[in-house]
C-alpha cells in the first residue's frame, strides 16, 4: 500500500504527496524525538543538565563553519555506508560486510594515492577514488558469488569477510605498504590524490550526495533497478519472468560493495590522508543504522546520515560543556534504532497523539490504491 | 499518556532551571588550567588514560590547577578535542597515546603559547612547546623477562600480547624475551600477538585466556600478559591453575585485576602518573624544555609473593635494574632497525 502510494508521487497533488511523505517519515521522526526524550531523562538521572547537553551538541555540530564542516565530514562515509546497506536490501540481500568493503576501499585508494606519482590531480584523485570503490565492489562480489552459486548466506559470509579484511589491511599497513618509522600505517597520499576542502566544507560530501541521487535514479527509474527490486521482493517470481537471478545477485552485492568502498576512498583521500589501522572503525556498521533509519530509501539516507554525523561531531563539545560522557550518544543512537525497528510502539504512541487524523490517513491510503 | 509525557517534560525543565553552571576562567593568567585528551577509550581504563589522568589530578591537588578531560571516541577527532581546550584558554594539554602524536604536533604549531605533554609520543625533532613523555618499555619487559626466566621450573615461559601494530607492545615483548635469555639462556619462549586489528586486539580477554591456556598446555609456567583486557584475560586464566606465575603490565595490576592474585607475582610498570605530574611541575617551575622526557619504569611490588620469591632472585633483579638504568646492558630492542 505505502509503496504504491509513494510511487504515484509525481502525478498526485501536493497535499497527497505531503501526506505520503508524512506516512513514511513519521515513524523515524517520532523515533528520533522519543530517543531524545529518553536520552534527556537518562542525562537528568546521571546528574547532567539535558538542555545544556543538547545545546552543546548543537553548538559542536552546526554553530559555525568549522562545526558544519565536521558534521558533513562525519556524514559522508555514513551516507555511502547507508546506501550500501539500503541498496543491497532493495535486492533482497543483507550486506553486513560494509565495514570490510570500506577498509579494502580505504587501503587501495591509499596505495594508489601514495604509490602513483607524476599524475596530475585531474587524473590521480579520480583514479584513487574509483580504484578504492572498485576494490570494494570486487571484495563484496565474493559474498555475492558465494550466495548466487553455492547458496551460502550473505549475512554469514560478509561478517566473516569483515575479519578477513581487517587482517589483510593490518598486514599491508604493517608489512609491504608500511610507512618509514615504527608506526603501522601507509605513507601519506600525494597532494595530487587528495580531495580538497573548500574552506571548511569537505567536497567528499557532495560526491556522496551525488551518488545517492544516482542510486535513487538507478533503483527507481531504470530497468536494472526494476529487476533488482523484483528479485528483492520475490526471487522465484523474478526467475520465472526471465530475470537472471544469480547474475543479478552478484551485481547487487558488487554495487553495494562499490558504495562502501567509495566511502573508504573518501575517508582516505579527504579526511585521514593515508591508511592507518584503527581510523575507520565502525563506519561500515553505522551504515546499517543509517539504512534502517532511512527505511532503505536512497535519498532519505542523506538526512539520516547528517543527523547521526552531527551527533558524532558534537559529542566532544557536549563532553566539554556539559560534562557528559560520549556514551550517551551511543545510547541515543541505539534508542533511535530500537524505535525505528519496533515500529509498533511508535505507531501506538502516534495513534494516541493524533487521534482525529487517523481516519483521514486511512481513507487517503485506501483511496489511492 | 499525554499527561505522563507532559509531566516528564515539566520535570526536565524544572531540573534544568535548578541546575547551576560552574564558571571557570581559564583565559585569565592567574588560573592554571590543565586539559587531558584520551586516546580512543575511557578515562577509567585501568591503564594509560587513567594513569595519566591521575597525574593531572595530582596537579589539581598540589598545584591548584583547574583540570578537565575529554574522552576521544573517534581517532579522527584528536585535533578537534585538543582544539576545544586550546580555544578555551587552557595552559597545558596532555594527550595520551602514541596515536595522538601527529595531532599534538599540529596543535602545538597552531597554539605556540600552550604547552603540550604527549604521553608515549617519541619526539624525532624537539619542538619548543611539546614534551614527549616516553618510557623504555623494553627495559620494563627485560626485568619481567628476567624474573620469569629465574622463576620457571619447566624451562618454558610465555607472553600473551596485544597487537604488534603498537610499538610499545613490541618493545615489551622484545625486552621480555631478551631479559629471559639474559638470565636463562636455554629458556623456551612462547610469545603470541593477538591476530586481530586495533579495534579488538586490546579488548579480547577470551582470546587472551585461550592463548594462555595453550601456552600452559605446552609447559609454560610463567605467563606475561601485555595487552589491555586481552592480557588481563591471560592473567585470570593462569590464576585458575595452581603453582603457576603470571606477570602484569603498565601499572601495578595487583590493584586493577584482583582475580589474578593467585598467580600475579609482579607487573612490568611504566610510571605514567609521576611522569605526567613531574612534567606539569616543570612547566610551572619554568624548567620545561621541549623534546623527549624519559619516564621511569620498574617492577611492581611482589605483594603476597614477597615471601616466596627467593632473596637471590630479588638481588639479581636489583642488579639488572641498575645495569639497565646505566645502559650497561642492552635489551637489544632497536625500533629504528
Amino acid at each position: 500500500m505505502a509503496i504504491q502510494a509513494s510511487e504515484k508521487g509525481p502525478t498526485s497533488s501536493f497535499g497527497e504527496r505531503l501526506a505520503s511523505f508524512w506516512r513514511s517519515a513519521s515513524v523515524p521522526i517520532m523515533a528520533i524525538l522519543l530517543a531524545a526524550l529518553i536520552g534527556a531523562i537518562i542525562l537528568l538521572l546521571s546528574g547532567a543538565n539535558p538542555i545544556d547537553a543538547y545545546a552543546a551538541l548543537f553548538k559542536g555540530s552546526f554553530s559555525n563553519a568549522r562545526a558544519i564542516g565536521r558534521t558533513l565530514e562525519k556524514a559522508t562515509p555514513l551516507i555511502l555506508g547507508g546506501l550500501a546497506v539500503a541498496f543491497a536490501f532493495k535486492g533482497g540481500l543483507f550486506n553486513i560486510g560494509g565495514q570490510g568493503q570500506l577498509l579494502i576501499g580505504a587501503i587501495v585508494s591509499a596505495a594508489i594515492g601514495f604509490g602513483l606519482g607524476g599524475l596530475p590531480f585531474i587524473i590521480h584523485m579520480p583514479l584513487a577514488l574509483i580504484g578504492g570503490a572498485i576494490a570494494g565492489a570486487l571484495y563484496a562480489s565474493i559474498a555475492g558469488a558465494l550466495k548466487a552459486y553455492t547458496g551460502a548466506h550473505e549475512v554469514i559470509t560478509t561478517i566473516m569477510l569483515n575479519f578477513v579484511a581487517i587482517n589483510i589491511t593490518d598486514f599491508l599497513a604493517n608489512g609491504p605498504w608500511k610507512d618509514e618509522g615504527i608506526v603501522a600505517r601507509t605513507p601519506a597520499i600525494l597532494e595530487t590524490a587528495a580531495i580538497p576542502k573548500l574552506d571548511n566544507i569537505p567536497l567528499g560530501f557532495f560526491i556522496a550526495v551525488a551518488v545517492a541521487i544516482i542510486i535513487w535514479y538507478l533503483l527507481f527509474r531504470t530497468t536494472l533497478g526494476f529487476e533488482i527490486r523484483t528479485v528483492g521482493l520475490n526471487p522465484n517470481a523474478a526467475k520465472y519472468s526471465g530475470i537472471l537471478v544469480a547474475r543479478l545477485t552478484v551485481l547487487t552485492m558488487a554495487i553495494s560493495g562499490f558504495l562502501a568502498g567509495l566511502g573508504g576512498s573518501i575517508e582516505t583521500l579527504g579526511v585521514v590522508g593515508r591508511f592507518q589501522p584503527g581510523f575507520n572503525v565502525g563506519l561500515g556498521f553505522d551504515g546499517i543504522t543509517i539504512a534502517l533509519l532511512a527505511r532503505t530509501h536512497p535519498l532519505a539516507v542523506i538526512p539520516a546520515a547528517i543527523l547521526i554525523g552531527a551527533m558524532q561531531a558534537g559529542s566532544s563539545q557536549m563532553q566539554f560543556d556539559a560534562k557528559v560522557s560520549f556514551e550517551i550518544i551511543d545510547v541515543i543512537q541505539a534508542l533511535i534504532l530500537f524505535f525505528v525497528s519496533a515500529e509498533m510502539i511508535v505507531r501506538w504512541i502516534l495513534r494516541i497523539r493524533a487521534d482525529g487524523d487517523g481516519g483521514v490517513r486511512l481513507s487517503s491510503g485506501w483511496g489511492q490504491g | 499518556m499525554r499527561k505522563a509525557m507532559f509531566v516528564f517534560f515539566a520535570l526536565i525543565v524544572l531540573a534544568t532551571i535548578s541546575g547551576v553552571a560552574m564558571a571557570q576562567d581559564c583565559a585569565s593568567a592567574d588560573v592554571l588550567c590543565v586539559g587531558l585528551v584520551t586516546d580512543v577509550g575511557e578515562i577509567d581504563d585501568k591503564s594509560f588514560n587513567q594513569s595519566a589522568w591521575e597525574g593531572v589530578q595530582m596537579a589539581a591537588n598540589e598545584l591548584g590547577a583547574q583540570v578537565e578531560y575529554i574522552e576521544t571516541q573517534d581517532a579522527k577527532d584528536y585535533l578537534t578535542n585538543i582544539a576545544l581546550f586550546a580555544d578555551n584558554g587552557y595552559d597545558i594539554i596532555v594527550t595520551v597515546g602514541f596515536a595522538l602524536g601527529e595531532a599534538t604536533l599540529e596543535a602545538a604549531a597552531q597554539y605556540p603559547e600552550i604547552k603540550f605533554i604527549g604521553v608515549d609520543q617519541f619526539q624525532g625533532a624537539a619542538v619548543e612547546n611539546v614534551a614527549g613523555l616516553i618510557f623504555p618499555e623494553d627495559k620494563s619487559g627485560f626485568l619481567a623477562g628476567a624474573l620469569a626466566g629465574m622463576l620457571t621450573q619447566t624451562g618454558t615461559i610465555a607472553a600473551v600480547l596485544g597487537t604488534d601494530l603498537v610499538p610499545p607492545v613490541v618493545a615489551f615483548k622484545e625486552g621480555y624475551e631478551a631479559g629471559a635469555r639474559y638470565v636463562n639462556y636455554d629458556v623456551e619462549l612462547i610469545s603470541t600477538y593477538h591476530p586481530g586489528g586495533l579495534d579488538v586486539a586490546f579488548t579480547d580477554p577470551e582470546w587472551g585466556a585461550s592463548t594462555a591456556r595453550q601456552a600452559i598446555d605446552l609447559g609454560a609456567d610463567v605467563v606475561f600478559g601485555a595487552g589491555g583486557k586481552t592480557g588481563n584475560g591471560a592473567l585470570i586464566e593462569v590464576a585458575g591453575t595452581e603453582g603457576l606465575y603470571c606477570i602484569g603490565v603498565d601499572s601495578d595490576q595487583w590493584e586493577t585485576v584482583p582475580e589474578a592474585h593467585p598467580c600475579l607475582v609482579s607487573s612490568a610498570m611504566k610510571l605514567i602518573t609521576p611522569g605526567v605530574f613531574d612534567t606539569i611541575q616543570s612547566i610551572v617551575d619554568g624548567t620545561f624544555a621541549g623534546g623527549n622526557v624519559v619516564g621511569a619504569v620498574g617492577l611492581a611490588p611482589f605483594h603476597d609473593f614477597d615471601g616466596s620469591v627467593p632473596q637471590d632472585i630479588k638481588d639479581r633483579l636489583e642488579q639488572i635494574r641498575v645495569l639497565l638504568e646505566t645502559d650497561a646492558i642492552s635489551t637489544g630492542y632497536n625500533p629504528g632497525g
